[in-house]
């Protein structure tokens, strides 16, 4: 598929995403067992794509999170693009097709991704973020849970237009 | 430390350092002129008005299907009804105490010395990080700026964080970040409520000061962003805090069940109008 078409692509199933997560499944309506599918597609974007834009969808991805989130100043955009490179870099390494390792790894970025937003936090700021250690363990297992078929589907989905 | 690239960690610790310089979350520090966080709210303003109307045509068909005989229809009146009592019951409280400070909230046109714009809430904050923010469909050019205070006819909700070009962020009265000049209605006991995530508490009153579990809690309108009188909650417990009184603060409005909101106009500059 051309390149053009397929980053057009992903920034619509971006924006399409970001929609849903601050509509449908926001924490405030959803409560903190909802699944980040921000998080879950830059994940997505890291092992699968071979779009060289996917490095700004990444980023893109993190800030319209910033801006949406009480337009916080770069926190999200430099995590995710962090997480990102992170598991771009290590996507090599790993066994991603089963199901199992899928799933770690999705709880490893989860985790990754809070603990540089909450050390930043720590580190900057003494408002208090009603945030624990706990909740994004939490995050992390509903990532992981929903993270898994959804990277099937559209590993399917991502492979068939690749033909 | 072989497993991952070199410079990729290298990278990754040079983007943390560019973080902690950017992160800030002192409002005033905030860059809300930003036209590309503007374009961002309007980008995502018509799929979410799409989506919330979608839901929100989705959630009354399965109500009125599942409440026969019309039973919908009748709880929302009498809502409506149980509200305006309720609102009825405080005016009169109000005047029995022979204050007219706490103006009437039901109408804020009528009350109000300044213009209101009513919005709906059409989405929230997608992060835990700050939860406490919900997205309304109307902005800039409706006249919404940053600042401005909102509400719903039972009391505060917050203020205006960012204003897009049609839609707006608003910062609940509950995140942490959010704080209210305010007073206790009976006693008149000044003190400052700010948000905690699930409620909000009144820090700051004078320890001599009288505040009893149930009191009401009104804005003071000297923080220069709400205005005079509004009802912002009830004392739900006190307690010592060094050489002051804190006081826990149930919000009078129910924020979890947003859907209407009014945007009051007043400028952020005009501190002392209502004073």
């Amino acid at each position: 598929m051309n390149k053009t078409v397929t980053f057009v692509s992903l920034l619509l199933v971006s924006v399409l995403i970001i929609t849903v997560q601050s509509t449908l499944l926001s924490p405030r309506i959803a409560g903190y067992l909802f699944p980040d599918l921000n998080l879950i597609f830059i994940v997505f974007l890291a092992v699968y794509s071979e779009t060289k834009g996917s490095f700004l969808l990444a980023a893109g991805n993190g800030y319209m999170m910033d801006v949406l989130s009480g337009n916080l100043p770069g926190t999200f955009t430099i995590s995710r693009l962090s997480a990102y490179m992170l598991v771009r870099t290590s996507s090599n390494h790993v066994y991603l097709k089963k199901a199992l390792v899928l799933g770690l790894v999705i709880f490893l970025t989860t985790i990754f991704t809070w603990t540089f937003i909450l050390t930043i936090i720590r580190i900057k700021s003494d408002a208090g973020f009603q945030l624990s250690f706990s909740d994004i363990i939490l995050q992390g297992l509903v990532n992981s849970v929903v993270g898994v078929p959804l990277f099937w589907a559209a590993g399917r989905i991502h492979a068939r237009f690749q033909k | 430390m072989g497993f991952f690239k070199r410079r990729t960690i290298l990278i990754i610790l040079i983007l943390f350092f560019i973080a902690i310089q950017l992160f800030s979350l002192d409002l005033r520090e905030r860059n809300s002129q930003n036209p590309v966080s503007k374009l961002v709210l309007t980008l995502t303003y018509y799929p979410q008005k799409l989506v919330s109307s979608v839901t929100d045509k989705v959630v009354g068909a399965w109500r009125d299907y599942i409440d026969l005989m019309h039973v919908n229809e009748e709880n929302k009146r009498l809502r409506e009804e149980l509200n305006a009592l309720r609102q009825e019951k405080f005016e009169l409280a109000e005047i029995k105490a022979q204050s007219t400070r706490l103006k009437k909230l039901l109408d804020f046109k009528d009350v109000s010395p300044y213009p209101v714009v009513s919005a709906n809430v059409i989405g929230a904050s997608p992060s835990m990080l700050r939860s406490q923010v919900v997205i309304v469909d109307k902005g800039g050019a409706d006249g919404i700026t940053e600042g401005m205070p909102v509400a719903s006819y039972d009391g505060i909700v917050g203020r205006i964080l960012l204003a897009g070009d049609k839609s707006s962020e608003v910062l609940l009265i509950t995140d942490p970040v959010s704080a209210v000049d305010a007073y206790i209605h009976r006693t008149r006991a000044r003190g400052i409520v700010k948000g905690v995530g699930s409620g909000c508490v009144m820090e700051y009153i004078e320890n001599k000061s009288d505040v009893s579990v149930g009191d009401k809690v009104i804005s003071s309108g000297k923080d220069g962003f709400f205005p005079k009188g509004v009802i912002i909650g009830t004392v739900t417990d006190i307690s010592p805090s060094g050489s002051f009184i804190s006081a826990g603060v149930s919000p009078h409005v129910d924020l979890n069940s947003l859907e209407e909101v009014v945007i009051i106009q007043k400028s952020v500059n005009n501190v002392v109008l209502n004073e």
